[in-house]
Formats: structure tokens, C-alpha cells, sequence
């Protein structure tokens, strides 16, 4: 892959052929998926989703001693005023003296939308230098500047030579694409072209070489992995896979989220890019890989004993070390399956639909069934060969997956709702920002993952079963809600098809680019 | 010419229209944006806003046509129609109000094409441009009530002397809204006068239908809503009064006189109310006697917010708390006539206290206002300083607060670090809320 001399990344319609509207059985999305004919599927009635902008705020909130500058009218971005609290503290998990979150929005009025917004630009990020003195400075384009044709780049590189942070473009325009996810390649598009390289990092200085320093050296980073966490874990899973990573005598280095953009720098001095989610990563692993020639390992997360078991063997076979793991896997295995006696006791039986990132959804959907638990269903926030290759696994792994409902699409909470109606399942699984509706039907909610919780590796195994069994003790909440309040939609919908206003005709009629 | 803004404390007009529809009842808005602006502006709304919700049908939940870029060769406008009759084949509501992003804006689109194929149907569409670059959350506010106070407000030749309009209180962007109304349409209750609020409890949309037939808009604010009454005027002919928004004794008697004497009601009326209402106040402020003194409860405070909010706070704090309110950060976009206005806002106060007044847009300056207006410490032994200082603004204050080791209360938008249900502060009650809560604050580690 080698999209990092163009200026933006290629959108994931494009790059990954992403479905954003299916419904149908888990059965008829692997087949379908594999003819290929999902991508232009749309929705003729749809509700607000996020986009590149929003989701690239995710990893770039994160990233200390910076200053996000959002090129935008006045609102895009806005969200940073919900987060900065919590991006304060989650950076001090990390350095003790993190400032938090810094952010200039350009302020794009109805004179800029005629005369151009370079100006303010330019003005935004010589303010975002003289007043914090960053190590960088991340400015992301939106829809006005991408439409007026401000071109960033040219003010960026002029300014790059008085200003000495260093300046990160980030290309998130929400107008270029509804599969939100291409944030993620936006992000690591800018990070690459910007902040990985050996013209940055100078490394350890030796002024005699010596020899055996070298060869530790040498050593050292033929045994160190780059981690590349994600915004929606949280510190103590980290904790959880670096502490399973050392068992095995790794070294990790943790990159994107809460990193400090020196951090970058060396990154390619790793013997092995280890994801924990394909939706978040391929872009950076695949462009490691054609760039520093830095292998990968991408197919899966650390979710559930299953998932958990094969990251780690997965990295194991890498470096040769698979009895190790083997070893550790299985006095792990043992010791969490004891623990989980008695949750797997009140679990049992218990159905679930689930929604969020495809990753994270079918990874999931495995831990409940490890729990004794039955998905009724999935919906996923959009559908890619990452998806693929998991779904067929989940068909594997988990007997009679294979008529579970699988529903694609970001948020659309109108299908949910008549999906809960119609399943009924006893949780609902979903990505925080849309919960309440769950809520409201009456239907208890377990968050799909939590910045201050632990969901991955064993130990967060362990912990959702003891969350799920703690939030099914006690339904009241939702219960009394949904006694005294209503969704928005008419009753008769509820009698109607789900998948009703998915268009999956549009892939014949061929929309124009 | 504007210019950038360090840490906005408000969104974009896209999310003032979205925030104030989402509350008005039975209402449905209908975006027509790209992709994310809608994912975009709810999360600022339901998360810095006192964990607000998603309402009725916003959040995720928000009717939206998702445009990108591959849709737009051909223009959006099918597309709006197509979602304009599925929200209301699939949203159970009464009025339809179709909202627009920059983006569909920029390539030309005009929403009313679409309207205007609804015009027969049994429900009511209507719409309005509300794209970002028009202003911020305040302009959607504006935007939103003058389309509708031209079309969906019926005409009334009568008019009911005993009714009144409330406005001002800004949805959301003021995160304690419902209290507020609440407790500003009690006491105009008190004065003998049925009040529409529109976005308060129990209010429906016929009376907004019908709201021409008021004999007065009071618009709790001089610089929010003014705007709109002004069109309401034009095309209804109801006058409308300006008032600052009250909060406590001092700013809730001279509002209570303001509004008597427009709406023309007896003086000796009004003013067994406010001493009725003030008795009340005391006979809880009362308590505080012997703590304020044996705690030495008094504050330095600079008061950071938008036009309403920091007149009312610094008026409280000044003649009624009786603390030192000597500096007050201005945050919102305001023309050098506004600014006039809501200076003289900040004058006449019976303490004496003549607050210093900013007009900034950026957070980081707080800090250096407060170093002007107090001086720093460079070490020497005898020094005064902003000690024993206080903050009252918005979550982003807590940032210099900290630094500067002094408490601080989230007042004003955004507020992600407190949970607002029903709480008001303003009028007499909302003032001994506030009261609670300022103190509280200081008392919290004993
Ligand atoms: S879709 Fe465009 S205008 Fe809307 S929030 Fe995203 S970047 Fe901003």
C-alpha cells in the first residue's frame, strides 16, 4: 500500500469497497460480501452519523503536548468541549504534567466562504505556537475550506519554516465519505507524511561506535513491538496486554492514542506492528510495512478468551516463541475459568444484540457466547474484509451464528428500535452516543467498551462477565423509563421490515462518483 | 473582520437550530448536512450541556440525508425530498422543520424545492438555512424562531391582554433553560399574566401557533431573541421589551418594575409582590449569617460566560452575596452596538462594585485578565492578590482555576462536569440555588 506521497488519503468506499447499509442474516452478509455487491448500498431514510472530523478527534484528542487546530466554520469539532475533562485526565494517566486538550477552531464565516479562510489559518496557527509552544500542531480540514479550496497544505508548508512545532495535516473532510472509519487513515496519513521518519529521529548518539552497544541495540529492536491502542480502551487495558506482551519478554512501545508526537519519530525501529483492531490500523501497518518494511499482525482484537488467546499466539509465532505462549495461555485460561464459574452460571441463557465497530461487535459477540450467552444479533457501524474474515470465524466458532441478524450501518437507532422490538433480547451491547434509546425500550444497556474499563485481554474477560451479571441484577432504571417515555417513531413501523429503507438496489444503478 | 476563537464555548448555528427544535414539542427537525454534522453537534449538546439527552429525536436519532460527496453531481435536493417523506411516513410529530448544513448550502441546494412538494400534505414543513459559517449557536437560536414567527405562527387580530410570549432563555446554551423558564413564568404568573415559554414544561405547539395574540414578547435578554422579536413585531405586530436576565434580589426587583411598567400594571401591585417574594429570599439568605462571617465567606470572583448569564451572575454576586465580582470574561460574538448594550448592563450596581469588562472570545486569556486585573506574585511579602479568589464560568474555567489553586462552579456552557435536570437560577428561588451551590463549593472539604 503506498498512498502516503498523495496529499490525502483515499476515501474507504474507494480503498476498501465498505458497505454502509445491509440487513439481512449473518449468512447472506458473508455470502453477499464476498460477490462484492454491498458497497453502494443506501438508506432512502436515514439519521445523523458521524463523520471523518468527529472520529479523527478520537485519536488526535489524545496526543499530548499538541494544539488541534480545526479548520471549520465555528461548530465542527465542537464535541472537544464534551471530552476535555476527561482527555485531561486519561493524558495525566500517561504524564503527570500533560496539559490536555488545546484547540483552535478557525471560525469560518459567510466573508471566508467568499474571500478564502487561508488568513485565519494562518493566524490560528501562529497563535497555537506563540501561546503554547507545542511539540505540534494538528490542523484538520473540514467541508467550507475542502469546498472554498483554501489550500492547507501551502499555508501549512510556508509556515512550517517559522513555526517550531511541527505541523500535522489531517484531511478529514465529512463531505468525502459516509464510512466514518477513513478517519483513522486521515489520521495516520497525516502522522506518517509527518511525524514517522528517520529525517525526524536521530537517535542514540554514539560518538566511537561500539560494537556492543550496537548489538544490543540491535536486539532490542528486533524484540520490541509498536502496540497501536485505540481511543475506546481504556489505560487498564493496556496495562492488561503490555503485562501479557512482557510476559512473553517484549518490548512494547504504545502509538497512536496518548502518545507524545516525539513518540512517532523512532517508531519504525520495531520489529513488529501489533494492531488490536483492522478498522483503526491497516492503513498504518500496511504503510510501515511498504515503508520500513515493519511486518504486522492485524486480525484481530484482544476481546474474549478466544480472541485473546490468538492475538497472542498470533505475535508468539512471529518471534518463534509459540510454546511460550502456549504455556502462558493456558495457566491464564485456567485460572480465568475458574474465576468465571459462577458468572457463567447467571449468564447463561441470557440473549444479547450487539452494535458498534465490526471488530469489536464480532469479537464480542464471541465473548458472550464464551459466556454461555446467545446473540440474537449484530449491528455493525460498516462492513469490510475485516469484517469478513471475522464474521466467517464467529460462523465457525459459534453454532447457529450463522441466522443471527446482522444489520450494517452507523448509529441508525429507527432499525434498532424495531429490532429490539422484535428480538427482545435481555441486553443491549452498544457504542456509547446512542444508548439511550436501548434505555428507553425498556432494554438494559452494557456499554461496548468504556475509556475507563477494562474489556480487553483475560482480565477483561473477566470483567465484563462480572459487569454483565452486576447490570442484570438490577433492570430498574431502564424498566421504569420506557413505563413513561416513548421513541419518536410511529407504531406501525414496528410491524415493518427493519431493513425497509435500505436501498440495496443502488449497487445495480450505479451512482455516478 | 472575525477571527479564530481558542476553545469556543458554543457551536455552530447548525447546532443553535438542532437545540432549540429538539426542544420544542412535537417538533421534528430535519437535517439536510453532510455526513457528520449531526453526530457532530450532538455530542456537544448532550454531553456539555449538563447530560441533556438526546431528546425527543435528535442524537443519533436526528433526520439527517447524510450528504457526501458522491451524492452532489446531481445536487441534494431528491434526496431531501425522499427524506423529508420518509421522516414523516416513519416520526410521529406535527411540525417538520428542515435545518440545513454549510455544505448543501455551498453547492447551491435550495430546500424549499423540497418544501414546497409537502405544502398540501396534513402535516406542516417548513425550513430555514442554518449552515456554520452563518454564526454560532446563538444565530440558529435566531434563525430558528424567525422562520418560525413568519411561518408557522397563525395571524391574530385579537389579543388576549392578560397573555404574554417569553424569549431569551437560550435553549441548551444555557444549560439551566427549563429551570429558568420555570421560574421567570412564576413570577410573571405572579404579576397576574399567563405566560407562553414554548420550550418550558407542559407547553404545546398550538401555543405557539397562537402566540400572536400575546400583548407583549418579553425577551429576557439584550442581545438573544432580539433579533427575532423584532420580525415578530414586523409581521404580528406584538411589541416586545428587553430585559437583562435576572438572577437574585437585586436583578429580580428591578426586572419585576421593568415588566410591570411596560405591561402597564400598578406600581403598589407589583411591588407587594416583590416584597412578598423578597421575604421569602431572606428568610432563607438569613441562614448564612453566621457561616459567612465565621468561614469569611466572601470572594473574590471573576465571572467568564455569555451576555445574560455574566450580568446576571455579577449583579447577584455583587448586591446580593455581597462578594467582589471585579473581573467579567465575555465570550460571545457581539457587534460594537451590542457591546454598548450590554455594557451599560454592568453599571449602577448599589455595592459600588464597577466590574472590570472583557469582550473575548479566547479561554487561554482568562488567565492573563485575572493577572492584569489582581497582579502576580513575584515572591514579595506583602502582596494582594486574586486571594481568596473564586471562578463562576464554564467546565473550560477549570483549567485556569486549577492553576491558580482557586474553587471554581460550572455556571455556563459547556458543562460537562455537573448533571442538570430541573435546576434553575433564575429570580428569587433559582438565586438561593445558586447560593447553595457557589457555597457548597466551598465548604465541599469539611
Ligand atoms: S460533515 Fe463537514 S461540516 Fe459537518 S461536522 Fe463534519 S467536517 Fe464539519
Amino acid at each position: 500500500m503506498d498512498y502516503i506521497r498523495e496529499k490525502t488519503p483515499p476515501v474507504r468506499e474507494d480503498r476498501l469497497g465498505a458497505c454502509q447499509a445491509f440487513g439481512g442474516s449473518c449468512c447472506d452478509l458473508a455470502s453477499q460480501s464476498k460477490k462484492g455487491c454491498l458497497y453502494n448500498n443506501n438508506r432512502t431514510f436515514s439519521q445523523s452519523q458521524g463523520c471523518q472530523l468527529t472520529l479523527s478527534l478520537a485519536i488526535l484528542n489524545t496526543i499530548r503536548d499538541s494544539v488541534i487546530v480545526v479548520h471549520s466554520p465555528i461548530g465542527c469539532g465542537a464535541g472537544m468541549v464534551a471530552q476535555a475533562g476527561t482527555a485531561k485526565d486519561w493524558q495525566k494517566l500517561r504524564d503527570p504534567n500533560a496539559f490536555g486538550l488545546r484547540w483552535i477552531n478557525t471560525n469560518l464565516d459567510e466573508l471566508d466562504v467568499v474571500n478564502g479562510g487561508e488568513e485565519k489559518l494562518r493566524s490560528a496557527i501562529l497563535y497555537a505556537d506563540r501561546e503554547y509552544r507545542p511539540s505540534a500542531i494538528i490542523v484538520m480540514n473540514s467541508c467550507v475550506p475542502a469546498l472554498i479550496g483554501d489550500d492547507i497544505d501551502a499555508v501549512i508548508e510556508d509556515l512550517q519554516k517559522q513555526v517550531s512545532a511541527r505541523i500535522v495535516p489531517v484531511h478529514c473532510e465529512g463531505f468525502k465519505t459516509k464510512i466514518q472509519a477513513t478517519a483513522y487513515d486521515a489520521v495516520y496519513h497525516g502522522v506518517l507524511r509527518h511525524l514517522v521518519g528517520v529525517e525526524l529521529y536521530e537517535g542514540p548518539e554514539l560518538i566511537i561506535p561500539d560494537e556492543l552497544e550496537e548489538l544490543k541495540e540491535k536486539y532490542r529492536i528486533s524484540h520490541t513491538v509498536n502496540l497501536l491502542n485505540v481511543s475506546s480502551m481504556s489505560r487498564i487495558d493496556e496495562q492488561e496486554l503490555v503485562k501479557l506482551l512482557k510476559s512473553l519478554d517484549l518490548n512494547v512501545r504504545i502509538l497512536p492514542c496518548y502518545a507524545h508526537p516525539d513518540d512517532f519519530a523512532d517508531s519504525f525501529e520495531a520489529a513488529l506492528n501489533v494492531s488490536i483492531c483492522a478498522t483503526h490500523d491497516d492503513y498504518f501497518s500496511e504503510h510501515m510495512k511498504t515503508k520500513y518494511g515493519i511486518p504486522f499482525i492485524l486480525e484481530t482484537v484482544p476481546i474474549g478468551i478466544a480472541n485473546t488467546s490468538k492475538w497472542l499466539l498470533d505475535i508468539a509465532k512471529f518471534f518463534g516463541i509459540e510454546e511460550r505462549a502456549q504455556k502462558l495461555i493456558a495457566s491464564e485460561v485456567r485460572e480465568l475459568d475458574a474465576a468465571l464459574a459462577p458468572y457463567r452460571e447467571f449468564l447463561t441463557g441470557k440473549t444479547a444484540l450487539l452494535g458498534g465497530g465490526e471488530i469489536r461487535i464480532l469479537t464480542t459477540a464471541e465473548l458472550l457466547h464464551s459466556l454461555g450467552m446467545e446473540v440474537l444479533g449484530l449491528r455493525g457501524f460498516h462492513f469490510d474484509r475485516y469484517g469478513e474474515s471475522l464474521l466467517e470465524q464467529l460462523l465457525e466458532d459459534v453454532p447457529a451464528s450463522e441466522r443471527a441478524i446482522i444489520n450494517i450501518g452507523a448509529g441508525q437507532p429507527f432499525e434498532q428500535a424495531n429490532l429490539l422490538a422484535k428480538l427482545k433480547p435481555d441486553v443491549f451491547v452498544g457504542h456509547p452516543g446512542g444508548n439511550g434509546w436501548a434505555n428507553k425500550q425498556g432494554i438494559p444497556v452494557f456499554p461496548l467498551f468504556g475509556q475507563t474499563y477494562n474489556y480487553m485481554g483475560y482480565l477483561g474477560a473477566f470483567e465484563v462477565a462480572r459487569r454483565l451479571t452486576r447490570l442484570l441484577k438490577n433492570t430498574s432504571y431502564s424498566r421504569n423509563v420506557s413505563r413513561h417515555v416513548g421513541l419518536p417513531y410511529r407504531k406501525d413501523w414496528y410491524d415493518q421490515d427493519p431493513f425497509s429503507y435500505i436501498d440495496q438496489g443502488a449497487a445495480d444503478q450505479g451512482v455516478a462518483l | 473582520m472575525s477571527k479564530f476563537v481558542e476553545r469556543p464555548k458554543y457551536v455552530c448555528a447548525l447546532g443553535g437550530a438542532v437545540g432549540t427544535l429538539k426542544v420544542l414539542p412535537r417538533t421534528v427537525p430535519v437535517l439536510h448536512a453532510a455526513t457528520g454534522c449531526g453526530g457532530n453537534v450532538a455530542l456537544a449538546l448532550n454531553q456539555a450541556a449538563g447530560y441533556l439527552g438526546s431528546g425527543y429525536c435528535a442524537g443519533q436519532a436526528l433526520s439527517s440525508t447524510n450528504t457526501s460527496e458522491r451524492e452532489i453531481v446531481f445536487g441534494g435536493e431528491d434526496r431531501l425530498t425522499e427524506q423529508i417523506a420518509n421522516t414523516i411516513k416513519l416520526v410521529d410529530g406535527d411540525l417538520y422543520f428542515v435545518i440545513t448544513g454549510c455544505m448543501v448550502e455551498m453547492i447551491g441546494d435550495d430546500i424549499r424545492n423540497s418544501i414546497k412538494k409537502f405544502d398540501s400534505g396534513d402535516v406542516q414543513v417548513i425550513g430555514a438555512e442554518t449552515g456554520g459559517f452563518h454564526g454560532n449557536y446563538y444565530k440558529g437560536y435566531e434563525i430558528v424562531l424567525k422562520t418560525l414567527f413568519r411561518d408557522f405562527v397563525e395571524p391574530k387580530a385579537a389579543r388576549d391582554s392578560k397573555l404574554v410570549n417569553l424569549w431569551g432563555v437560550v435553549p441548551i446554551q444555557d444549560v439551566f433553560w427549563k429551570g429558568n423558564i420555570a421560574l421567570i413564568k412564576d413570577l410573571l404568573n405572579k404579576l397576574g399574566y399567563q405566560v407562553n415559554t414554548f420550550f418550558g414544561d407542559g407547553e404545546t405547539l398550538d401555543s405557539l401557533k397562537n402566540s400572536a395574540a400575546a400583548t407583549l414578547n418579553i425577551v429576557v435578554s439584550d442581545t438573544f431573541g432580539v433579533e427575532a422579536a423584532q420580525v415578530f413585531e414586523e409581521v404580528h405586530g406584538v411589541p416586545y421589551l428587553t430585559v437583562p436576565f435576572p438572577i437574585g434580589d437585586h436583578g429580580t426587583t428591578s426586572f419585576l418594575r421593568k415588566v410591570g411598567s411596560a405591561l402597564g400594571i400598578a406600581n403598589p401591585f407589583v411591588e407587594k409582590v416583590i416584597e412578598r417574594e423578597q421575604a421569602h429570599y431572606y428568610s432563607y439568605f438569613e441562614r448564612l449569617a453566621d457561616v459567612y462571617s465565621d468561614l469569611d465567606l466572601q470572594r473574590y470572583t471573576v465571572v467568564v460566560g455569555d451576555s445574560n448569564y455574566t450580568q446576571a451572575l455579577t449583579r447577584f454576586l455583587a448586591d446580593d452575596l455581597g462578594w467582589l465580582p471585579e473581573l467579567v470574561v465575555i465570550s460571545d460574538f457581539l457587534t460594537d452596538e451590542q457591546q454598548d448594550t450590554v455594557r451599560s448592563n454592568f453599571t449602577g450596581y448599589e455595592s459600588g462594585i464597577l466590574p472590570e469588562l472583557v469582550f473575548d472570545t479566547d479561554a487561554s486569556n482568562v488567565g492573563k485578565y485575572i493577572a492584569r486585573h489582581w497582579g502576580q506574585s513575584s515572591g514579595q511579602k506583602y502582596f494582594s492578590g486574586f486571594n481568596p479568589g473564586f471562578i463562576v464560568g464554564s467546565a473550560i474555567e477549570r483549567d485556569v482555576a486549577e492553576k491558580l489553586g482557586v474553587p471554581q462552579l460550572t455556571v455556563t456552557y459547556p458543562m460537562s462536569n455537573r448533571v442538570v435536570l430541573d435546576r434553575g437560577y433564575a429570580g428569587y428561588t433559582g438565586a438561593l440555588r445558586l447560593t447553595e451551590d457557589l457555597l457548597s463549593v466551598l465548604v465541599g472539604s469539611r
